[in-house]
């Protein structure tokens, strides 16, 4: 519950506060938001089957946002930037939608 | 990642809940995941881990309201990498050009109006100046300019029609441009006739004084009068009474009626 509150409270939060973000980060922004959104979904999976760790969760949630971040600087210095991001996306995407399915087995046992 | 494969959840999960009674919690143990979910949404537990992730949440949130944030309302072009922004700049330059090509075809088109109205309006201009010339000569319009006013009295009635119009006939030989005599005015078509005590002028009666407003330049209206076996002269063996006075604002104001021709309509050659 409370975490569903974070959540909330961080949307009204950015919504409101509207703060700046630095230039060097805001490329990388996208990106690591599809990745917290994979941990989150994988961390959800989780929790309903009954294995949820916190810690597993906050390496997991960190070390996604980190990785896909590095991966987009790094096609952005080789000059595929682009494509890389493309790229991030569409794996994340798999992955969010096979963690949604498994979620969705537990919620609504279909 | 993703299904948080951790192999040893259980002493954690067992530390955490410690502080319940352990009958209360085997009672409770939610045996399938919607069960578990709803235990972990509700009651509200403050536990380390519902605080860590609703930090990690938070500050997802957070990324999210500010990337769809700046996405939306400020300008797309924030997070476009390098090479979409030379294609957009490139696509711009072209638009550019494009506008700039249309803006100057636009200017030599206006230019060319602009020219054509003056041209026009020129014209217009001169027709209205013609037209108020004509309309002088025609009697249809008022005009002012210097010339002379010539006033016959005549106490013993004997200046006749045959008179007035050598008058005239002098006055325009010597350059009048606007005749009126009283309150008609003098045209190309104008007629004299003798009728009793005075004279008709278009068949307007017209009796002494006479008085003409003559328009023209006062140095040669007033020695054509005046020369000998001349106008004056000649009224003046008729004991009629003449006076000639030049002035520099003779005003002739009598009108006549321009009058459309039946028949004839103006040709342009």
């Amino acid at each position: 519950m409370i975490a569903v509150l974070g959540l909330v409270v961080g949307v009204v939060v950015g919504l409101l506060v509207r703060p700046e973000v630095p230039a060097v980060v805001e490329p990388y922004l996208p990106i690591a938001v599809v990745a917290a959104l994979d941990a989150v979904f994988g961390g959800l999976r989780a929790m309903l089957d009954g294995i949820f760790v916190d810690k597993v969760f906050v390496v997991s949630f960190l070390s996604n946002v980190v990785v896909a971040a590095l991966i987009v600087f790094l096609g952005d210095k080789l000059g595929v930037g682009a494509q890389l991001s493309t790229g991030v996306v569409v794996v994340f995407g798999i992955r969010i939608f096979s963690n949604a399915a498994a979620i969705r087995r537990h919620v609504f046992r279909a | 990642m993703s299904t948080e494969d951790n192999p040893t959840p259980r002493p954690d999960r067992d530390e955490e809940e410690a502080q319940v009674p352990a009958q209360e919690w085997v009672a409770q143990r939610p045996a399938t995941g919607r069960q578990r979910l709803r235990a972990g949404l509700w009651p509200p537990r403050v536990t380390r881990a519902q605080l860590i992730v609703a930090l990690l949440l938070f500050v997802l949130g957070l990324g999210l309201a500010i990337q769809v944030r700046s996405n939306s309302d400020d300008s797309a072009l924030r997070g476009a990498r390098q090479e979409d922004l030379v294609r957009i700049l490139d696509e711009l330059d072209d638009r550019t050009q494009r506008l700039e090509d249309e803006k100057q075809e636009l200017d030599d088109q206006k230019t060319e109006l602009e020219n054509s109205s003056d041209q026009a309006e020129e014209a217009r201009k001169q027709t209205l100046e013609k037209e108020r010339q004509l309309g002088v000569l025609a009697g249809t319009v008022a005009a002012q300019g210097p010339g002379i006013t010539l006033t016959i009295t005549d106490p013993h009635s004997t200046v006749e029609a045959d008179m007035l119009l050598d008058a005239i006939q002098e006055l325009r030989a010597a350059g009048a441009e606007a005749i009126q005599i009283n309150d008609v005015r003098v045209v190309a078509d104008t007629y004299f006739l003798d009728s009793g005590g005075g004279v008709q002028v278009d068949g307007k009666k017209v009796t002494a004084p006479y008085r003409f407003e003559v328009i023209g330049k006062p140095q040669d209206l007033e020695p054509a009068l005046n020369i000998p076996g001349g106008v004056v002269q000649t009224l003046e063996e008729e004991r009629a009474v003449v006076t000639v006075t030049r002035s520099q604002k003779i005003v002739v104001d009598a009108l006549r009626p321009a009058k459309q021709p039946d028949y004839a309509q103006s040709s342009p050659r």
